[in-house]
């Protein structure tokens, strides 16, 4: 009994924490940008801000039921999905759901903001949800193969055992030591699911009107921000669990999230925008190339 | 015993005194014909019954091997009893005028029975020359164009064939100096040499015209086209099978264990190749069910051409199912347009006849718990328990023209369902009532599956037993070196 | 007299009573109550699911001196549950208001009700199969009652049922090919005869009897490539029946192929042979032929315009998951397998029924002629949310549980390319089904269909009932694994360990309870988080960004045509229709050969052929 309690309150803390972690992340984010384009970037509290700027708006324009409950689902589907993200000191519902799950959770946000835009009748948001699952289809194709090869390397689905037995072995043991080829695949496929140039096809400013945001203001545009914070918090949290050994404290697991993130992040702005098909066929080509080849690594 | 030789005299000789008796009293001669079917049919089932086991029977007092003789076993009185009962059938009633088609079918159930019982080869072909001048004058019977130059080409092919029989026969006169069929089983070692096995590829291919053995079936879907449909239902219900059954009785007796039943092996699988597929692409229903029992026949010559009880009891289930479902199929054309695209809505119209062409469809394509799904299992499986791959392509071949049959009765079928653009004008009036018969003889043999399987078992263990026909008749044992390769192979199916 | 005996019973009479009940009114209803009684009868024998030994019907038929009986174990519970409770719901769906506009439209909704009827007595009787010789004519007869229900429209329907037809006589030929060959080797059509000799079988003979029940059961399942027929065939069947169809029928070639080569013929026997000249094992060929029967007709559903042709190809997709758990020996996938038969039923039968629903008031399936009907029909939109997530295998549904058993078992067995495969699958299901959703019932609402209602409860009652079923059996996924684990022990392969909330194993757990709670908790922060914000305004769907015009009633303002336009850039020409080219030459060549055999026939005179054979037949034996 003192355990589920425990667990229930693991459940509720943990999404807090990956909130605010998630807010840093997109504060980092910005500042990276604006020093790559030599400008000073945002405050400290500025993420703070927006969300309250966002949620606060006096104009919120509804297209009807399923574009709010598409919102509810796109920020409740991380609040849950988090709880199946070990941090240090706290492995919340982790046990029960894996790494499978895990990936399969996180669609669940992703659906209601297609749900969402869906409702609200504009073809550049149904554009944009059709490129946006595209390059779904693209990306998940190298960090599924990576998926197994941890899996079957660690020999379990489970976060716990995997973070566990990297910690209990030392760097030497680390994912990313032991299967460096996995590693590499593994990032391409977290830059390509961030939505980050040069695979930003789904927003396209410039082409769809940034696409599933078109008639998003106010809180649901609120609602889209907290989801990227809690996105970009869940990626590199993944990513620091299956190859760089999970956090074996605080200090050293925000470094190691934030680190990864920033990776991507750079790449990202120094690049233009793909179109949908070579999109497709460079994530279709070389990482899923890389994955396989990590594999067979594995697997030997 | 000896009674069954009114099976043939009666007939016969009531066909002559027709024109007399119609002269004199017109209902006399209404009902003359099917009494005299019935009589037929009366003293088939009479000796049937009373028959224990097969009975040879000497003409004229002389014995066999000279002589005329009739061989009376199981097999031989179930044709007896079937010919007459499916001549009342399809006698042409409402036709009352009709004389000459009377006498000619009269004419046929002489011969037919003749042909049943003989056991000697003379009488074989003087029977089936019999048949063939009554198939002629029946072909012709409704007196159009087409159907004359349709009866002359099929004389013309079944001529020459008579001509080719008649070599063969005399080929094997030369051989062995009799044409007693189980004298020639006694002989058989005479006959396994090429000019003996020459003489039955002759006989095969000349009395295979009424057959419709391929290559020699170009004459079926023409003739079956043109006659009348009563003329179809028989020429492909009774005449073909009787002529399969001359071939068998000749197969089984004199060429035992030779390489005769691989030809019965290579026509069947032509037949069924050529048959089938084109019925598959015949644009007219008649012609459809011509090509159609073109395959049929060929699956009942491949069944034959298993040695052995298991196929002879596979190929009689096939014939008899074959006889009962071929003639309805034919009755079922008689009112509908020839065209298949015609037919779109018919079911409307005439639901029953519609109803019963899906039930012998269903029955010819095999489908459980049908009898003819069990006639072709029981095929299949004397097939594959010969387990050599001849056997086992003719399995392949059967399996694709199963495939192709069920595409193009299905194809009807559903044209039948299918609902018409324009008032349909179809109508099945006159026949339903003599097909409805038949869907009873099929459903009432699906109900009782497990004691006709056992009589058609035992029919087919005795006429495949080469060794009780020569005991039959002779009362001696032939060499034992012939008996059968898979005597021991119990089928039970 | 017991249950199986009853229910064998009730099922005949059913047929026979709607078979003389299709003029009447009230023959949708009196189907209904006994489809019901039979459900009841079912659950008479309930006992079977949780370990009850199996029961044998107390009459038997013999035929040709072989005889012919009928049982029921915990396999076939399962199936006739599925089949049951699925005829049941589209009975009820078809006999209300449904059924009275289908007669409107010129329909038979009594000749509807006995099709299904008689297509539920065929199943029930294949699924008691007791033997090789029961189980093929309950195999044909479930063929050709199938038929029967896929011809009821007429039309373009008749082509396709033709068509299906030709595919199923090809497939029940192989199959009986087969058992003619085990009666050969056996003399008798006994499951334990051939079980008792299947040991002692030659890799030859294994190899043979599994490819020809392969193809021969395969047919039915639209295993690739034999798979053509089936798609445009559920769809053109009028909509409870498709629903029917879609849910179960083409699983019985999965029942049958699992008794025949997994039962009998055995795993072992397949892991065991090799292919020459490849590292590929017989198991792991028909492995792959799974996943392009997951892969190929999912990527062909998200091309297809029409909501029925969609799903029917998903359908054929999903039996490609099926057949890949059940080949693999671990308990984890063969219990995924197994679950995904009922999983895929329960959404497949709401899937079609939300279509046939959508079709009642638009009268469209046409995925470019609809879109924003969830203002009008939000509780049909429910209902296909529900089922097109389970489709696609997302938590909370219960499609979901199935596809993470099979998942599992392919990582551990380590299987890479066919558990890249089998996601690659999902992942196209998920894009095909958000285009099904979003082209129905998300965007634009035309002018059209401002008017539109909800359907009425008749048609609503079963889809909520069956959606239930979806949810609750993914939230507590234990309730299905139980049957699973009985049936798996029936069928004698290793039994799933199982909680009421999935599976506990020290390579990972899974409770869905644990996650589907979790899920609605983070939904309710969600909201909370939603509606804490200022309060939002309702405003009319033209009311929207056009770059700067104004949008009238006139415009169309909805993406629907072509909905993956960039994904078919790049993938768009590796659809080059090969197996439809490869099935129209095949038929092209049947149509040569037979333009040849008439040719034959008619262009020379017979006595030609006569003298030419006998010289043949002449030279053959001189020679």
């Amino acid at each position: 009994m003192n355990e589920t309690l425990l667990t229930i309150l693991e459940v509720i803390f943990m999404p807090v924490v990956a909130f605010v972690i998630g807010l840093f992340m997109v504060l980092m984010m910005r500042k990276l940008a604006a020093r790559l384009q030599r400008r000073v970037g945002p405050p400290l509290m500025q993420p703070f801000y927006d969300v309250i700027k966002l949620y606060g708006k006096q104009t919120q324009i509804s297209h009807g039921l399923i574009h709010d409950i598409g919102i509810i689902m796109a920020v409740g589907g991380y609040v849950a999905a988090e709880s199946l993200l070990p941090v240090p000191g706290m492995d919340g519902i982790a046990d029960k759901g894996g790494i499978v799950m895990l990936a399969y959770l996180t669609m669940i946000p992703s659906l209601g903001l297609a749900l969402g835009v869906g409702q609200c009748a504009n073809p550049n948001g149904s554009i944009g949800i059709s490129r946006a699952l595209t390059s779904m289809l693209a990306y998940d194709i190298p960090y599924i193969i990576v998926i197994f090869g941890v899996a079957y390397h660690f020999g379990s689905t489970n976060l716990i055992d995997i973070i566990d037995t990297q910690q209990a072995g030392g760097v030497a043991t680390w994912g990313i030591s032991e299967m460096p080829v996995l590693a590499i695949a593994g990032l391409f496929a977290l830059h390509a699911s961030l939505g980050k140039q040069p695979f930003e096809i789904y927003i396209a400013p410039a082409e769809i009107a940034t696409g599933p945001m078109v008639e998003m203001g106010g809180k649901y545009l609120g609602g889209l921000f907290v989801m990227q914070s809690f996105q970009l918090y869940t990626a590199s949290v993944l990513y620091v669990s299956l190859f760089l050994g999970g956090g074996e404290n605080w200090i050293t697991f925000l470094l190691k999230c934030f680190a990864v993130l920033a990776i991507p992040i750079i790449i990202a702005y120094l690049f233009p925008r793909y179109r949908t098909e070579d999109l497709v066929r460079l994530v279709w080509k070389w990482p899923v190339m890389l994955a396989l080849i990590g594999v067979a690594f594995v697997m030997t | 015993m000896n009674s069954i030789v009114l099976n043939i005299a009666l007939p016969l000789l009531v066909a002559f005194l027709l024109p007399l008796i119609h002269a004199s009293s017109r209902i006399a001669a209404r009902i003359t014909g099917p009494l005299v079917l019935m009589v037929m049919m009366w003293s088939a089932v009479i000796v049937f019954k009373a028959l224990e086991y097969p009975v040879s029977i000497a003409l004229g007092g002389f014995l066999p091997p000279v002589g005329v003789s009739f061989h009376l076993d199981q097999l031989a009185l179930l044709m007896a009893t079937i010919i007459p009962l499916l001549m009342l059938l399809l006698w042409p009633y409402q036709y009352e005028q009709n004389l000459r088609e009377q006498t000619v079918l009269l004419l046929l159930a002489a011969a037919s029975s003749g042909l049943a019982l003989s056991g000697d080869l003379f009488n074989i072909y003087v029977f089936y020359e019999l048949i063939s001048v009554a198939s002629f004058g029946l072909a012709a019977a409704n007196r159009q164009a087409s159907s004359f130059a349709a009866a002359f080409r099929y004389l013309l092919i079944s001529g020459l064939g008579t001509v080719l029989a008649l070599t063969g026969i005399a080929l094997i006169y030369t051989q062995t100096g009799t044409l007693n069929l189980a004298q020639l089983g006694l002989l058989s070692s005479r006959l396994d040499n090429p000019l003996g096995l020459s003489a039955f590829a002759l006989i095969l291919l000349g009395i295979g015209v009424k057959a419709e053995i391929f290559p020699l079936n170009g004459w079926v879907a023409e003739v079956y086209s043109t006659a009348s449909t009563r003329t179809s239902a028989l020429l492909a219900g009774l005449v073909s099978k009787l002529a399969v059954l001359a071939i068998v009785r000749i197969l089984v007796v004199a060429y035992d264990d030779s390489e005769a039943g691989l030809m019965l092996l290579v026509f069947g699988v032509l037949g069924i190749i050529w048959g089938e597929f084109s019925a598959w692409r015949a644009q007219d229903l008649k012609r459809m069910f011509a090509y159609s029992s073109i395959g049929q026949l060929g699956m009942i010559l491949l069944a034959f051409s298993i040695p052995g009880e298991a196929g002879m009891f596979a190929g009689i289930a096939m014939m008899l199912h074959h006889l009962v479902v071929k003639p309805a199929l034919f009755l079922l054309t008689e009112k509908w347009n020839h065209g298949t695209d015609s037919l779109r809505g018919a079911a409307r119209l005439s639901p029953l006849a519609a109803a019963l062409f899906v039930l012998f469809a269903l029955s010819l394509i095999g489908v459980p718990p049908l009898p003819g799904f069990w006639a072709k299992m029981l095929l299949m499986s004397g097939l594959v328990g010969m387990d050599t791959s001849v056997y086992y392509i003719a399995l392949a071949v059967l399996m694709i023209a199963t495939v192709v049959e069920a595409q193009y009765l299905i194809r009807i079928a559903v044209t039948l369902y299918s609902a018409s653009d324009r008032s349909s004008e179809l109508r099945l009036a006159s026949n339903t009532g003599v097909m409805s018969l038949f869907a009873v003889v099929l459903l009432s043999a699906l109900l009782t599956l497990t004691p006709l399987g056992s009589k058609l078992y035992h029919i087919a263990a005795e006429s495949s037993n080469r060794a009780l026909y020569i005991r039959t008749t002779f009362n001696v044992n032939p060499t034992p070196v012939l008996e059968h390769k898979n005597a021991t192979q119990e089928a039970s199916l | 007299m017991n249950f199986l005996d009853g229910l064998l019973i009730l099922s005949l009479l059913s047929v026979i009573v709607t078979g003389f009940a299709q003029k009447l009114r009230s023959a949708g209803w009196l189907s209904s109550v006994l489809l019901g009684l039979q459900c009841l009868l079912l659950m008479g024998m309930a006992g079977l699911a949780y370990g009850s030994p199996a029961v044998s019907s107390s009459f038997s038929v013999s035929v040709l001196g072989q005889p012919l009986h009928w049982q029921f174990n915990a396999l076939s519970w399962f199936f006739a549950l599925i089949t049951l409770a699925s005829a049941l719901a589209s009975s009820v769906y078809a006999a209300g208001a449904w059924g009275e506009d289908y007669r409107l439209q010129g329909g038979n909704p009594g000749l509807l009700q006995f099709a299904l009827n008689l297509n539920v007595f065929a199943m029930l009787l294949l699924l008691a199969s007791g033997d090789l010789l029961s189980l093929f004519v309950g195999w044909e007869l479930v063929s050709w009652a199938s038929l029967l229900m896929m011809v009821l429209a007429g039309g373009a329907a008749g082509r396709f049922g033709l068509r299906y037809i030709v595919y199923a006589t090809a497939g029940a030929m192989a199959v009986m090919t087969g058992l003619v060959m085990i009666f050969q080797l056996t003399g008798s059509f006994q499951f334990a005869d051939f079980a008792a000799i299947a040991p002692s079988l030659s890799n030859a003979q294994v190899v043979t009897f599994t490819l020809l029940f392969v193809f021969g059961f395969g047919v039915k399942m639209g295993l690739l490539p034999f798979h053509l027929w089936q798609a445009d065939a559920y769809a053109e069947t009028p909509g409870p029946g498709a629903a029917f169809l879609g849910a179960i029928s083409s699983r019985m070639g999965l029942f049958a192929m699992l008794i025949l080569v997994i039962q009998l013929i055995g795993l072992g026997r397949l892991i065991n042979i090799e292919v020459p000249y490849s590292f590929f094992s017989l198991r792991d060929v028909l492995m792959w032929v799974a996943a392009f029967t997951i892969i190929f007709p999912t990527f062909t559903a998200m091309r297809q315009n029409d909501a029925r042709l969609l799903l029917a190809w998903h359908g054929i997709g999903q039996g490609g998951y099926m057949l890949m758990g059940l080949l693999m020996v671990n308990p984890l996938g063969s219990a995924g397998g197994l679950m995904h038969v009922f999983n895929y039923a329960s959404y497949q039968a709401v899937l079609f029924l939300v279509v046939t629903a959508v079709i009642y008031r638009t009268r469209t399936a046409d995925l470019n002629q609809l879109g924003g009907l969830v203002t009008r029909m939000p509780l049909s939109f429910l209902m296909m949310l529900i089922c097109i997530i389970g489709l696609a295998g997302i938590p909370p549904m219960n499609g979901f549980v199935s596809k993470w058993l099979i998942y599992r078992s392919l990582i551990v067995e380590g299987m890479p390319l066919l558990f890249v495969a089998s996601v690659v699958g999902t992942l196209g299901t998920i894009l095909s089904v958000y285009k099904l959703i979003h082209n129905t019932f998300l965007g634009q609402l035309r002018l059209e269909h401002e008017q539109i209602r909800e359907v009425p409860w008749s048609m609503m009652i079963p889809m909520l009932i069956l959606s239930a079923v979806v949810f609750i059996t993914g939230f507590l996924p234990g309730i299905v694994l139980d049957w699973v684990a009985s049936a798996q022990a029936a069928l004698g392969i290793p039994v799933l360990e199982h909680t009421l909330g999935g599976v506990e194993s020290p390579s990972g757990n899974l409770d869905m309870i644990w996650i589907c709670s979790v899920l609605f908790g983070g939904f309710a922060v969600g909201a909370l988080v939603f509606y804490s914000g200022n309060k939002s305004r309702r405003v009319h769907q033209l009311d929207n960004y056009a770059g700067g015009h104004f949008l009238t009633a006139d415009d169309r303002y909805h993406y629907s045509n072509n909905f993956y336009a960039g994904l078919m850039h790049h993938i768009g020409h590796w659809y080059r229709g090969t197996f439809q080219w490869l099935e129209s030459s095949l038929g092209s060549a049947i149509s040569l050969l037979s333009a040849a055999t008439q040719m034959l026939f008619n262009s020379f005179h017979p006595a030609l052929f006569l003298l030419l054979a006998a010289t043949l037949s002449l030279l053959f034996f001189a020679g």
